[in-house]
């Protein structure tokens, strides 16, 4: 059984922030709308030990999401290898699943027609999968860094599999139970059990 | 961090739909368990029952303008596991035999055919709606309370609160709008005189006691719900309960819904009598219940992502805006 998932290495991230680039540019999304904002909390310690925490973020593509069951048209659905998407012919931008999102990770483009609006997110690029099993999403083909390390938690022999089972990793708000399926690698950690 | 997503259309919608059902909810108790071998008592709820019919339909035209794609509402009806679509059956349904049953009182003469045959199921029509409304009394706080990602509304005292105030505000209109058109009064009639006095004045006894208890009620379980939190919450509920309790919302809580909404109205109930028992305070009541949507409803914070106030307050002001216009509407970066 296939499980997507993704691993993101906070200590080889350097901000750059192209793959929020990438994946403007790929998805053609509206400009006021970020599937993976990079975000950070200023620079922390006092000098000389001091440090930048970068934050590459995207829609956590949770087991037990709950953006899918409070959808009240069946738009918001999730596959058996865990990708969350939005079906967009049958959302009516009613705003339950952006509300129910505990990420912020979902929203609709104020720049679009007022009567033609819908929920946007994250798919792990879906699309591009489609054709092609073993493609990357965008915004991990185009990291130079190499923090974003995406694949099957489900095969033993794939990279994040090996990571997550090796190394100390945390996921963003766990303690609400929603299983999501981004794994980080601390800044600071990387620490082998 | 970005909030704020529903704007006023959802929480007119929430009071107006736990205002309709409310209605319907105490005009079934009223009519058929309170009541059931009076036939002018009905007959005296027939013009609440038509407040309660306009209060759902335009909730429901609220909750429709609030969509993305309002043409396409109809999509709410496909998905049986979402509350959502859970309430727009349920508020179809009310409306629906709420309607027959208001029908089936109609005077004129053109209708009197339908009439007639509607009047045959009034008591199974005021059933299905009394249930339905008290289920839509009962969704509006399930609704919020199911999406655990605001702090604030994912507490089970959020569904108990939002039916109190339902039903309080519901009293307060039955109380105004009682006795009205169609309900004609043979003045010529001494005993039908003295049986709508009767009448009346049970329903506004019965309703006057109610509803004191009722924002008794909602004042203990308003208070329970945000000074929990301001004590015992997580962090983001202890800062809504702050912005309640002493921040920006504490002028609209503690003079708005707790005085004006709650015990200015309680206290008008119990000490004073006349146009301020039977006018003013329902009023009060009403306005009250609307603050009280409105004020949850804004009060959507959620835990913030390390670095997400950061990363959206520095955001330019309608940068996406101007790039849109500079691009001439083109999807240029």
């Amino acid at each position: 059984m296939t499980r997507y998932c993704m691993v993101i290495d906070q200590r080889r991230c350097i901000g750059c922030h192209s793959c929020t680039a990438a994946c403007r540019m790929w998805n053609e999304l509206p400009t006021d709308i970020v599937y993976n904002a990079v975000l950070n909390e200023g620079v922390k310690g006092e000098w000389p030990n001091v440090h930048r925490n970068w934050l590459p973020t995207l829609c956590m593509h949770c087991e037990k999401p709950a953006c899918v069951p409070c959808c009240p048209t069946g738009a918001s659905q999730q596959d058996a290898d865990g990708t969350v998407w939005i079906e967009y012919d049958k959302c009516m931008a009613c705003l339950a699943c952006v509300n129910a999102c505990p990420y912020g990770m979902r929203d609709q483009s104020k720049l679009q027609p007022r009567l033609h609006r819908f929920v946007r997110k994250c798919t792990f690029c879906r699309d591009k999968r489609k054709d092609d099993p073993s493609a990357q999403p965008y915004c991990v083909a185009t990291c130079h860094q190499k923090a974003r390390i995406f694949g099957d938690l489900d095969d033993p022999n794939s990279e994040v599999s090996k990571l997550v089972g090796s190394v100390e990793t945390f996921r963003l708000l766990e303690d609400l139970g929603t299983e999501p399926q981004i794994y980080y690698i601390p800044d600071l950690g990387g620490v082998r059990k | 961090m970005r909030h704020h997503f529903w704007e006023w259309p959802i929480p007119t919608y929430l009071f107006l739909g736990g205002l309709g059902g409310g209605i319907f909810c105490l005009i079934a108790i009223l009519s058929m368990c309170v009541y059931p071998n009076e036939a002018i008592i009905p007959e005296l709820l027939v013009w609440p029952s038509f407040i309660a019919i306009l209060a759902l339909g335009f909730g429901c035209l609220m909750l429709v303008v609030d969509l993305g794609q309002p043409m396409v509402f109809y999509r709410a009806f496909v998905k049986s596991t979402s509350v959502l679509a859970w309430g727009a059956r349920l508020l179809t349904v009310c409306m629906i035999f709420g309607l027959i049953w208001f029908v089936s009182y109609l005077p004129w003469e053109w209708i009197s055919g339908l009439a007639n045959f509607f009047a045959m199921f009034r008591a199974l029509c005021l059933a299905i709606a009394g249930i339905a409304g008290t289920c839509i009394m009962l969704y509006t706080g399930i609704f919020l309370s199911t999406l655990k990602a605001h702090a604030f509304w994912a507490t089970p005292a959020l569904p108990v609160l939002f039916t109190v105030s339902a039903l309080s505000t519901a009293c307060a209109a039955i109380t105004l709008s009682a006795g009205w058109w169609p309900f004609e009064l043979n003045t010529g009639s001494i005993e039908a005189v003295l049986l709508y006095t009767a009448a009346m004045h049970a329903i506004h006894g019965i309703l006057h006691t109610v509803d004191i208890i009722l924002v008794a009620c909602e004042v203990v379980v308003l208070l329970v719900m945000v000074l929990s939190f301001l004590g015992a919450g997580n962090k983001t509920a202890n800062r809504v309960a702050h912005k309640w309790i002493h921040g920006s919302y504490a002028a609209f809580f503690w003079v708005g819904m707790m005085g004006i909404g709650l015990l200015i109205p309680e206290f008008i109930y119990i000490f004073l009598g006349g146009v301020a028992s039977s006018v003013v305070a329902p009023v009060m009541v009403l306005c009250g219940g609307l603050l009280l949507r409105f004020m949850v409803v804004n009060s959507d914070e959620r835990a913030p992502l390390p670095g997400e106030d950061r990363y959206y307050n520095r955001l330019v002001d309608h940068d996406a805006e101007f790039i849109h216009k500079w691009t001439y509407g083109e999807n240029v970066f």
